[in-house]
């Protein structure tokens, strides 16, 4: 319950305090600025959603990693996993599901594959769960070795291929991926009306909800929490498993954009999940942060990297520039932290 | 709780108030014609991919269009993103060197739906009709004059490693095709070793050395780009093998220094320079007339570099022979 603390101190401490604690809207309020003096076209409803499309997949990752990070954690296979996701629903819709068993090919329907990959994903974040709690694997480890197999797998899948042209077969009944990643629903494309959805719902989880109270107390004290009767592990497992199902999704939206399934797509998007994590204000020792907060480090991550091509910066310098904007919000935080 | 609820809504509130900001501060662009040539290869590190962006942008610049230059790493979905942002910035036109056959159909297609053609180069992809030109390397005649080179280099006999390029990619299997074509027709070369190296200089080095332990017989090497025979020459002269002619692909100013050093035999120039001015030259066509003039698919032949022609190579592009200048 520090937040709560925190939250009251610094509510009390004058305009600097303010801006501190409104630093990453700030920074997103300046980067709009900046980009829209700068950048042509910047400022059209067209750019708009195409920016809000690209901001909900790093979003959408870092909604289920902000849960990792609340109870001081860190989810580093989402981006294998994501990978991993795309290539089963490709093969799902390619080659079907074969029961050799039984001699049976099924394609399943576009929404059967969508459930079928998100619950693979969550069983992945589970078993990064399981490492974590049960056999108390240091959570970078536990993650870093399913990154591996997971992008491995991915691989494998294939044979290293591409799944191409998934538009699926009418005569198998199975078309209609393409929607997911490109489809547009009253001017706003599928994606951001996917993220608007999950967005509401993690901050009620997390703001509103017994579990989203624990997973601050396990970030919190881990030690208080057992101690008060949190079952740690559960809830360690819960988070992982969320964070596998968002990092699916993604998955799952990126080779539907594509229209085909690559093994390596999905590679350092965990490290942009992790950065909008931390430019929203959560710490990553855990118990602090808020999922409003990582909405806004994702539009800023989003912003900047969208501005910056479409002012055509040298992509070294993006690199640099992208950097020292993390670096800077976590000095930021720590200002805040000191002050508070 | 509370507290912890006043801060998301805080944070709720002021994303909306910043979004309705730029909301009401949306301009009209007007869409008058756009002079906006975009550029998209895979990595503007290497020096093939960089001279190719570098070639299109002076070729841009000649004709008077602005560019902007970005990579892809081949990342397909990245790709995606910035063919949306070339949307966004209602580029005229897109010249791409695609990261991927299959994968890039879709981006490709995205653009043509938003009214700009797009010129691929280098690498082709699994469709026709979407792109307004697609214009490669004789990557399978290029092969094939290099496997010629090689076999004449090692007197028609004895055992020859293969370092192959990315195995997803088309060209890695196109010039291997090429290679073999030659090579099988000889009775005395042997293939002793076939790896994957994946384009790179590193893993071709490793490799080379772990096939130099099992076959110290080798006696010629040939490697589907110069990056990877750059690194197999490295680990043949590490381990005092002079005697191993080496032949690459792509026509790199390393491979062409190792060529003039007598270290390597040849290369084979794949005009990227040339290709990528070519590209602009179509969509400057296409811009002004509504057709490029040309056939969608364009093959545009490699030349053979060794001793004596590699002095006239620089950056992906031959040089015109001096005497044929002092002809004109």
């Amino acid at each position: 319950m520090s937040a709560n603390v925190k939250d009251q101190v610094v509510n009390g401490n004058g305009a600097m305090a303010i801006m501190l604690r409104f630093r990453t809207l700030l920074a997103l309020a300046l980067v709009l600025a900046i980009f829209s003096v700068l950048a042509p076209n910047f400022l059209t409803v067209a750019n708009a959603m195409i920016m809000l499309k690209h901001i909900a997949i790093v979003a959408i990752l870092a909604i289920g990693m902000t849960f990792v990070i609340l109870t001081g954690g860190i989810d580093l296979s989402v981006g294998s996993i994501a990978g991993l996701s795309g290539m089963v629903a490709g093969a799902l819709i390619l080659d079907g599901l074969p029961l050799t068993a039984l001699g049976y090919v099924i394609y399943p329907s576009i929404p059967l594959v969508v459930v079928l990959v998100v619950a693979l994903g969550a069983a992945l974040g589970l078993i990064n769960g399981v490492l974590v709690s049960r056999l108390k694997v240091a959570p970078f480890i536990a993650t870093l070795g399913t990154l591996y197999m997971a992008r491995g797998a991915a691989l494998l899948l294939s044979n290293g291929a591409t799944f191409p042209n998934l538009s699926g077969n009418p005569a198998l009944g199975n078309q209609g991926f393409g929607w997911l990643g490109a489809g547009v629903v009253l001017g706003v494309p599928v994606p951001v009306w996917l993220l608007a959805v999950l967005a509401v719902g993690a901050a009620a989880v997390a703001g509103a909800t017994t579990f989203g109270r624990r997973v601050y107390a396990v970030g919190g004290s881990e030690r208080a929490a057992l101690l008060s009767g949190v079952r740690v592990d559960r809830i360690k497992c819960a988070v992982y498993a969320i964070s596998g199902a968002t990092a699916a999704l993604v998955g799952l939206l990126v080779a539907s954009d594509l229209v085909a399934a690559h093994p390596a797509s999905g590679e350092a998007f965990e490290l942009n999940g992790i950065a909008a994590v931390v430019l929203g204000g959560a710490s990553l020792a855990g118990g602090r942060g808020t999922i409003g907060g990582t909405l806004v480090g994702a539009c800023v991550i989003g912003v900047l990297g969208d501005g910056m091509v479409m002012v055509g910066i040298s992509e070294f310098w993006q690199m640099v520039i992208k950097g020292a904007v993390i670096v800077a919000a976590v000095v930021l935080d720590r200002l805040q932290e000191r002050l508070g | 709780m509370k507290q912890v609820r006043g801060g998301v809504k805080a944070w709720l509130i002021g994303l909306a108030l910043v979004l309705v900001a730029g909301l009401t501060w949306w301009g009209t662009a007007g869409h008058k014609a756009s002079r906006l040539i975009v550029i998209i290869t895979p990595s503007l590190d290497n020096p093939f991919f960089g001279q190719e962006a570098a070639g299109a942008e002076e070729r841009a610049h000649e004709l008077g269009y602005d560019t902007l230059k970005f990579s892809h790493g081949d990342d397909a979905f990245k790709q995606s993103e910035l063919i949306d942002t070339a949307i966004a910035r209602n580029a005229a036109a897109i010249i791409l060197d695609n990261a991927g056959a299959e994968a890039s159909v879709a981006a490709v297609q995205k653009a043509r739906n938003a009214g700009i053609s797009v010129l691929l180069i280098d690498r082709e992809i699994a469709a026709r009709g979407v792109a307004s030109a697609q214009i490669v390397s004789n990557n399978y005649q290029g092969a094939m004059q290099g496997a010629l080179a090689l076999a004449q280099a090692m007197g028609g006999k004895g055992p020859y490693v293969e370092l192959v390029g990315k195995e997803s990619d088309t060209n890695a299997t196109v010039r291997s095709r090429g290679f073999h074509e030659v090579l099988d027709q000889y009775r005395g070369l042997v293939p002793i070793a076939r790896q994957s190296a994946n384009w790179s200089q590193s893993e071709a080095f490793t490799r080379m050395q772990s096939i130099l332990q099992a076959h110290p017989e080798v006696k010629g090497v040939i490697a589907g780009n110069d990056t990877m025979a750059m690194g197999a020459l490295a680990a043949l002269q590490g381990a005092g093998r002079s005697d191993v002619p080496v032949v690459g692909f792509d026509g790199s100013n390393d491979m062409r220094d190792a060529i003039r050093r007598g270290q390597a035999v040849a290369t084979v120039l794949q005009p990227a320079w040339h290709q990528a001015r070519y590209a602009v030259d179509l969509a400057d066509r296409q811009l002004r007339t509504g057709s490029t003039g040309q056939a969608e698919k364009l093959i545009m032949d490699c030349v053979l570099v060794t001793r004596d022609n590699a002095a006239r190579v620089a950056d992906f592009a031959l040089q015109p022979a001096a005497q044929s200048a002092a002809a004109h």
